[in-house]
């Protein structure tokens, strides 16, 4: 009954509604299609906007830092002008005076009147006292002179020492200027120099003082050494700075060698080893070009005098310097568009280089190694270093032996698990024998690996056996069994013989190929060792140098003493 | 009273030149400049026989004066130099701790440990002798000059 309700049911409406539907999904699937299309486009918009907001912010951030750098700049500026204006004004004052004298249009009144106008508008600052007493000197006020000085020096004495220093010798008052040098060495001490020293170096050791000054200074400059290398850790510390020093100036690897890179177990240490060698050259020349170097003499003297009095002068007085600091902060900001932790970094960095305070060896070495860094020329750093020379000299010897010392005095290779040193590739020939035998032991162990197929022979002999036996039998079967027999004998022997091929063939290939690499090897081991020796009398070559640079300009004080230090 | 000890410090701080070169002296005079005799007799070890106990003698009298009034401690245990006897020899020492040996090595033989490293520089032709001390090595050129290493 209930299967004819069936059998008899009309689903043909049921049919046409489900194709109905079915294309209604259709469209409901490429609607969609076109909606995860548009999703997809709408993401990548949103990722772009993201971008753009974030690149928004930042920049607004360094914007708004830099809005915030200039206005601070501004005020800082303003606070500086409050409170130290007229400091700036005096400096300017201090040349300005110079080059007025020079000219002689300033009448002395106006420079009376000027400059002690200047000592009541900057009280406590010292160049006002040493510019009234600069002016009291200039129409000839012995008694206002002295006052004035005397008060400047109590306001700042080393300043002052040092401002009288260079206006006497602007002045071409000699013997003044070297009794203020005299007074400027004696505020020095040696263990705590101040960068501007090499300035002053710098200037007595290229003649912009009187030659009686360079006298002064050397025996100064003797005493400090004297004073300083009676203990050993100064010196030490200079030379192991010095090893240093060389050791950084390897040369970078030139990859000449590269089947022994590829095959050496010790290449790391022999090419340590080469780059030290190589150093020696690199040091040759680094030595010549300072020794030859020349003095710049295109600047006048009074020019150069004006460049070191201005910087000397303008060189911001320590109540002055938070502020300062400060302002060149902001001053970095705006530079680096407000950008506020490359401004930091680069501000800790010029901070670590100004505020040293070094011992005149160290000063030494500075200028020795990096003449831009230090504030120097290349007369400085000829000076520096042939002053240095005692202990360069050392450090050099000892660069040299620790390498020499670090010299690998076998190469040691390592060929397809072929394992052996040379010292110089001398021994090329026993070598090579060693290899072959190497390689017949290799042959032996891995034919030894394949045993003759003694069972699968006797069961073929069996079946044999069998095969004859069965004669008696059937002779069909008779030769089956003797066939088969046969046909496992005949397949096991050359299986056997197919490998045992197969190993000759492939140890032979490996030996050649190995004997090729060792030949490379050994090649390369005289080549490297030979320029290995080459590079390495280079060091003699340097040595020679070295000593051969003698302190010229001390020649007269302490060209024996200098040397006996050590 | 704390402070007081404080104070008495610092003061002996400010003060600290008097023991500033102790200590180093040792390594100056270590360093100081060999004199010629001294290398010579040591590098003329090879050519002359010095079986007979008149050349010994000789040669520890030469090594004492050198080294002047040098406690025993300080003294070198031996000098190692390149030999000059021809092919499987490679390098003599001197052996000063007591033996008083002078024994010469084939490129194959290996030395003591602390002769054996001294060996690469004393082979190297820059270094005519090459003193060994318990805790270091010094290094002597031709001219006499010192370098530790």
């Amino acid at each position: 009954m209930s299967q004819q309700v069936i059998s008899y049911a009309d689903l043909s409406i049921i049919n046409s509604a489900l194709r109905s539907i079915s294309s209604d999904m259709k469209g409901v699937h490429s609607e969609l299609g076109t909606l995860n299309f548009k999703q997809d486009q709408l993401e990548s918009e949103l990722v772009k906007l993201a971008d753009y907001f974030s690149d928004f912010v930042e920049a607004d951030l360094k914007h708004k830092s830099l809005q915030l750098a200039e206005t601070r700049q501004g005020n800082l500026k303003q606070d500086l002008q409050i409170k130290f204006g007229y400091y700036a004004e005096v400096r300017r004052m201090a040349t300005g005076i110079l080059q007025g004298v020079d000219t002689g249009v300033i009448s002395e009144e106006t420079l009376r009147f000027t400059t002690e106008e200047v000592m009541i508008k900057a009280p406590g600052y010292w160049l006002a006292p040493a510019l009234v007493s600069l002016s009291a000197w200039i129409r000839n006020d012995k008694v206002a002179t002295e006052k004035a000085l005397k008060e400047a020096l109590k306001r700042d004495d080393y300043k002052t020492t040092l401002f009288f220093m260079m206006v006497m010798r602007r002045l071409t008052r000699n013997d003044a200027s070297l009794k203020w040098l005299e007074r400027y060495f004696m505020h020095q001490n040696p263990h705590n120099l101040d960068r501007e020293f090499i300035i002053i170096l710098e200037a007595v050791s290229t003649g912009v003082f009187p030659p009686a000054s360079k006298q002064l200074m050397m025996i100064n400059v003797k005493n400090w050494i004297d004073q300083l290398t009676q203990g050993d850790n100064f010196i030490d510390k200079q030379k192991s700075q010095w090893i240093k020093f060389f050791e950084a100036l390897g040369p970078l690897p030139e990859g000449k060698y590269p089947l022994l890179e590829k095959f050496s177990t010790n290449w790391n240490s022999l090419e340590n080893s080469l780059k030290e060698a190589r150093t020696h050259d690199i040091l040759n020349t680094h030595f010549k070009n300072i020794i030859s170097s020349s003095s710049d003499f295109s600047k006048g003297i009074k020019v150069q005098l004006d460049e070191i009095l201005s910087l000397l002068v303008t060189n911001f007085d320590d109540e002055e310097l938070p502020l300062q600091e400060q302002v060149r902060l902001n001053q970095l900001i705006i530079q680096m568009d407000g950008d506020k932790a490359v401004a930091q970094s680069i501000m800790d960095a010029e901070k670590h280089i100004f505020d040293e305070k070094v011992d005149f060896l160290q000063l030494l070495t500075n200028a020795s190694f990096n003449t831009e860094l230090s504030g120097a020329t290349k007369v400085t750093q000829a000076l520096a270093v042939s002053i240095s020379q005692p202990w360069i000299l050392e450090a050099y010897d000892t660069f040299t032996a620790q390498s020499r010392n670090r010299i690998p005095q076998s190469i040691e290779l390592s060929i397809d698990d072929y394992k052996t040193s040379t010292k110089d590739g001398s021994e090329e020939n026993e070598i090579l024998k060693e290899q072959e035998t190497y390689y017949d032991k290799v042959l032996e162990t891995e034919l030894s690996k394949i045993s003759f197929p003694y069972t699968t022979i006797i069961i073929g002999i069996l079946i044999c056996f069998l095969g004859f036996w069965a004669f008696s039998v059937h002779t069909i079967l008779g030769f089956i069994g003797c066939g088969i027999g046969a046909v496992i004998i005949w397949s096991s022997i050359s299986g056997y013989n197919k490998s045992k091929n197969k190993i000759l063939e492939t140890v032979e290939e490996r030996k050649l190929k190995a004997k090729e690499v060792l030949r490379g090897c050994i090649a390369e081991t005289v080549d490297y060792r030979m320029e290995h020796s080459t590079e390495d009398s280079n060091a003699e070559e340097a040595r020679d140098l070295i000593s051969s640079i003698t302190p010229e300009d001390f020649s007269s004080v302490s060209h024996e003493t200098a040397r006996s230090i050590i | 009273m704390a402070r007081i000890i404080l104070h008495n410090e610092n003061i002996s701080f400010g003060t600290d030149k008097p023991n500033l070169n102790s200590g180093f002296i040792s390594d100056r005079d270590l360093l100081k400049k060999r004199s010629k005799k001294y290398l010579d007799l040591i590098s003329a070890l090879d050519t002359k026989t010095l079986t007979d106990t008149k050349g010994m003698d000789e040669l520890i009298k030469s090594i004492q004066e050198e080294f002047g009034t040098a406690e025993l401690s300080n003294l070198p245990l031996g000098i190692l130099s390149k030999c000059f006897l021809g092919h499987p020899y490679e390098v003599h020492t001197l052996d000063l701790s007591g033996s008083q040996i002078i024994k010469h090595y084939k490129t194959t033989d290996t030395m003591e440990a602390e002769f054996e490293k001294a060996r690469a520089v004393a082979k190297h032709n820059a270094y005519a002798v090459v003193e060994i001390y318990k805790d270091k090595i010094i290094l002597i050129r031709e001219d006499g000059t010192a370098t530790k290493l």
